[in-house]
């Protein structure tokens, strides 16, 4: 078996095709992580109508404004909001780290990555699982595509996330804790064939270098 | 207070809850209604007051200036308004109101950036409201960062006189959010005075009862719980517990001897009803254990054997840690802490008394920059009781004080702070007569120190005995008179005992010998808390341990002594110092560098050969053949070799030359740091003076800086779309300065075409780019 974990967490740092060294420092602080920190969520699951033919939530009173959010959710009948998160232990770590070992940190920085994502895959189980009968379309975030960054601070509110996960917003609308991810996937009673995957939708697509590396799964 | 906290006392349940099934729509916010809305809010005070609550919490949770920010309403007019519905509702019952206080809604240093100072504030501005609009208490509730709830703590203490009650948020794994464990969040919140303590929120009953009792073991105060109504669903957020079985677990939450009750989310007057029905409060068995006790929010520190306090932090007799404090490099600082933790060091000993450093700003700068980057407790080390109070202030968690001696005077000036920040105090056996030359004095001493403690209500397991270490090559009948006190003290008097051990063998050859020898007698006499450098003494601790049957079938020393070096070269190898630098190999690096100073100055060990050898690391990364962390792993070895050089040449009485001085910051609103750290650790390594003013930096203040150091290139990082308006109007105030340095800048969402546009002088793409900047810039 493939440890998700370690795979990914060489594909954000660059080096999936790492020398055996750094290989292992990776596995070994994936290790250490997942023996000590839990990537948590909260989800809720909303009904899904239209308002001016934009996605709308009526129990959250919230629009999702965009082309990516109509194409992705049309034919939903349903919506959840999710936010995972590796929680303010793994801050601390990542500071106590770059006080110690920036290399290491780097490392420990793509391990937390790929953790919040495994993170965000486990929540998706648990919504599935909720939900038979149901297809989930692709997870996108605020910030993805024309999804605004700006609706950070409607998520956490409508999950409760300060109280319930410890997670806030900057007014840059960035989150803490770092590893920290919301998201929105809707619940169709057909596959949902719309995908999100590719370079197009990506915020980073100007400045990524990891097309050039070869190392982004979008493409 | 006219309540008396040790009979039971019902609290109220939900607010927002109730609020929003009279109609409050998502996302308003609630305190507003206390204005717009005042007789909803009374109604549900009311329907609490009728099921039985005997406090009820004005509706003031987010009445701070920071989250009524958007709604142009100040927390003084939201808590009068609060505060009149909760006391209009209350008339006639005899019930009390409190002014609730919750989080901030923006987090503290070093997980945020709102200061400590800043936290202070805002929650003052409420505690002076609340008790002018007639609160009968504050309490201070949802915290999950016990920073937070110092801040708050010490604004409700120093500028009210009502009492105070705190609870915090635990997860079920016995923490908060942010680390905190219930062993520190007890001892710290009781050290600072609060007059009941406990948990709200997050959890249910059942899930509340292991962090109550394990609260229970480390506070005498009365106990709160306020507990959900159960979990929610997550997929339509109801919660679980009906009022009965809600009342039902309640019950065992009282059976631990809490004896204030309430609800938080998902309880409405029913479930506060159902909690009248439990049976009366009966006394439960007294569980708290006094213990001496140290912690961060995070480790939590019981001095039940012997625990090691590291002396490195502290700059008599050593020129580079003078040099560190002179040029403010806090990042020495925290080095030396990082090697004493890793050498065994469970607590350190701060001193930064040095002439011409400000003690009182210094102090606290260094507690903050140290509790940043590790998690070990602190003892605040100085003889200024202003910066001791600056210092033990904006400490996260319970420190310890160096020292009080058994001059009244020093007494009278160190000793109430000890007691107002909850801290434990070391006494020295001395006094303004001098140095006692006998076992006896020093005891006549130390009796006088712990009563003058014990008057003030400083716990008697907080005040330690430092039985004085003098130099035995001068006064060589001392040592046995410091072993016989500490053997009293510890033995007959059961407290703690110090010493700096270290200072035993100076003046003589071979010191640290003698000093462990010492050590070792020290031990067998019942010292529990040498302050000794652990790199050199952590081996004969071990021993010791195993010694004093206290390393059960010494698995301990076992471990310590089968632990292999980490990341070093493979034995017998031959490195030359630029394979060393490349492959990371710090500690070779450094070693190949010392023996290459007896043959080349230090300019040209860096030019020739540390600087080369960087470049094909880089020039590696760049083609692919090498990956961020071995270019990271190469400038960490490359500063292991600086740190040579720079001790080379204070040897010579000459300090470092430096290639330049740049100065970098992460943008106003930008709040993630790495990239500015990963350019900050190659600049360093090439030679560069590095300035970090850190992140979320405003421009003015960048723009300042700038002008009062002359740095030549500015470095500026932004992660977000929304930050990248801050990155251009501080590259607009810097060229605006007489002399503008250069500019570079980066981060995840800066490209070329915007460096351009917003006039920048360099897009750096990397850290490499970076350094190729900083070589046209300084040739």
């Amino acid at each position: 078996m493939t440890d998700f974990l370690l795979e990914e967490a060489l594909r954000y740092l660059g080096a999936a095709r790492a020398d055996e060294a750094t290989r292992r420092a990776v596995a070994e602080t994936a290790q250490t992580l997942r023996g000590t920190i839990s990537p948590r969520f909260v989800y809720r699951v909303f009904d899904l109508e239209k308002k001016g033919g934009a996605p709308f939530l009526p129990d959250a009173g919230l629009t999702l404004p965009g082309k990516l959010a109509r194409r992705m959710l049309e034919g939903c009948g349903k919506a959840a909001l999710l936010i995972c998160t590796l929680g303010a232990g793994f801050d601390a770590r990542m500071r106590h780290m770059q006080a110690r070992d920036m290399a290491g940190a780097v490392i420990l920085d793509a391990c937390g990555s790929a953790w919040v994502e495994a993170g965000c895959r486990e929540a998706e189980k648990a919504i599935a699982a909720r939900h038979p009968g149901w297809f989930l379309t692709d997870r996108f975030s605020p910030g993805y595509g024309d999804l605004p960054l700006t609706l950070q601070p409607d998520w956490l509110r409508i999950l409760d996330a300060e109280k319930r996960l410890g997670v806030q917003a900057a007014e840059s609308c960035q989150l803490i804790p770092a590893k920290t991810v919301t998201a929105v996937i809707g619940l169709s009673r057909q596959p949902q064939p719309a995908r999100i995957r590719g370079c197009a939708y990506c915020a980073l697509k100007n400045t990524c270098t990891a097309r050039e590396r070869g190392i982004c799964r979008a493409t | 207070m006219p309540l008396d906290l040790h009979k039971r006392i019902l609290l109220d349940g939900a607010m927002g809850t109730m609020l929003q099934s009279s109609g409050l729509r998502p996302g308003e916010n609630a305190e507003v209604w206390n204005l717009t809305q005042p007789e909803r809010i009374e109604r549900v005070h009311r329907a609490y007051l009728a099921a039985g609550s005997q406090v009820i919490y004005a509706n003031t949770f987010g009445a701070n200036r920071l989250k009524l920010k958007k709604t142009g309403h100040t927390p003084d007019e939201i808590i009068a308004a609060g505060l009149r519905a909760a006391r209009h509702a209350l008339q006639g019952t005899g019930a009390l109101a409190a002014l609730d206080v919750g989080p901030l809604g923006a987090l503290l240093e070093p997980l945020g950036t709102l200061t400590f100072e800043e936290a202070y504030d805002l929650f003052a501005e409420m505690m002076v409201s609340g008790q002018r609009h007639g609160a009968d208490l504050i309490v201070i509730e949802t915290m999950t960062d016990l920073y937070e709830a110092k801040a708050a703590l010490l604004a409700a203490k120093e500028n009210t006189a009502l009492p105070v009650f705190v609870t915090m948020s635990f997860d079920a794994n016995g923490r908060t959010f942010t680390g905190c464990t219930a062993a520190s969040m007890a001892r710290v919140l009781e050290g600072l005075g609060a007059d009941a303590v406990g948990v709200n929120c997050s959890l249910g009953p059942r899930e509340m009862l292991p962090v109550i009792r394990e609260i229970r073991r480390h506070t005498r105060l009365p106990l709160i719980a306020k507990p959900n109504a159960g979990l929610p669903d997550p997929v339509d957020g109801r919660y679980s517990l009906s009022a009965a079985d809600f009342a039902a677990d309640m019950e065992k939450i009282a059976g631990e001897g809490v004896t204030i009750l309430g609800g938080c989310c998902g309880t409405d007057p029913d479930y506060i009803r159902a909690l009248s029905g439990l049976s009366p409060a009966a006394p439960a068995p007294d569980a708290f254990r006094p213990c001496s006790f140290l912690c961060t929010p995070t480790v939590p520190l019981p001095i039940d054997r012997v625990r090691v306090i590291g002396e490195r932090i502290n700059p008599t007799g050593k020129k580079r840690f003078q040099q560190a404090l002179l040029e403010n490099d806090l990042d020495y600082i925290v080095d030396t802490a990082i090697q004493q933790m890793d050498a065994g060091a469970e607590i350190l000993d701060v001193n930064v008394g040095y002439p011409g450093v400000e003690e009182k700003t210094m102090l606290p700068r260094v507690v903050k920059a140290l509790q940043a980057a590790v998690d070990i407790p602190l003892q605040l080390d100085s003889a200024d009781p202003e910066a001791l109070e600056a210092g033990l202030r904006v400490y996260n968690g319970k420190a310890s004080v160096n020292s009080v001696n058994g001059d009244p005077q020093v007494l009278g000036r160190i000793l109430p702070l000890v007691k107002k920040y909850g801290a434990a105090v070391v006494g020295l056996t001395l006094d303004e007569a001098g140095l006692p030359d006998t076992a006896q004095r020093r005891l006549a001493i130390a009796r006088r120190i712990l009563d003058s403690a014990l008057a003030l209500g400083i716990p008697r397991e907080d005040v330690w005995i430092d039985c004085l270490t003098l130099t035995v090559s001068a006064q060589q009948e001392q040592a046995a008179e410091t072993l016989k006190a500490v053997e009293t003290v510890s033995r007959q008097w059961g407290l703690q005992t110090v010493l700096g051990v270290s200072n035993i063998s100076f003046g003589l050859p071979n010191r640290s010998l003698v000093t462990r020898a010492f050590l070792a007698q020290a031990l067998r006499c019942g010292l529990t808390l040498p302050i000794v450098n652990p790199a050199e003494t952590m081996d004969m601790i071990a021993a010791c341990r195993v010694l004093g049957n206290e390393d059960e079938q010494s698995r301990r020393y076992v471990a310590r002594f089968a632990a292999l070096p980490e990341k070093t070269a493979a034995p017998g190898s031959r490195l030359t110092l630029e394979e060393a630098v490349q492959r990371g190999f710090r500690a070779e690096a450094g070693a190949l560098a010392r023996e290459a100073l007896k043959e080349q100055d230090e300019m040209e060990l860096v030019e020739c050969r540390l600087i080369p050898a960087l470049d094909q690391v880089g020039a590696d990364y760049e083609r692919g053949a090498v990956f961020l962390p071995q270019l990271l792993s190469a400038a960490q070895a490359a500063q292991a070799v600086f740190e040579v050089i720079r001790a080379s040449l204070l040897q010579k009485g000459r300090h470092a030359v430096s290639k330049g001085t740049v100065l970098i910051a992460t943008v106003q609103g930008d709040i993630h740091d790495i990239g500015k750290n990963i350019v900050k650790t190659v600049l360093e390594n090439y030679g560069y003076t590095v300035i970090d003013l850190g992140k979320d930096v405003k421009p003015e203040i960048i723009t300042r800086r700038a002008a009062e150091t002359g740095a030549s290139l500015v470095g500026l990082s932004a992660l977000m779309t929304t930050t990248l308006p801050a990155m251009e109007d501080t590259v607009r105030q810097l060229k605006a300065l007489p002399h503008p340095p250069r500019i570079m800048v980066g981060g995840a969402v800066v490209t070329s075409a915007y460096a351009e546009k917003i006039g920048a002088d360099f897009y750096a793409r990397d850290a490499r780019a970076a350094v190729e900047a900083a070589r046209q810039v300084f040739g």
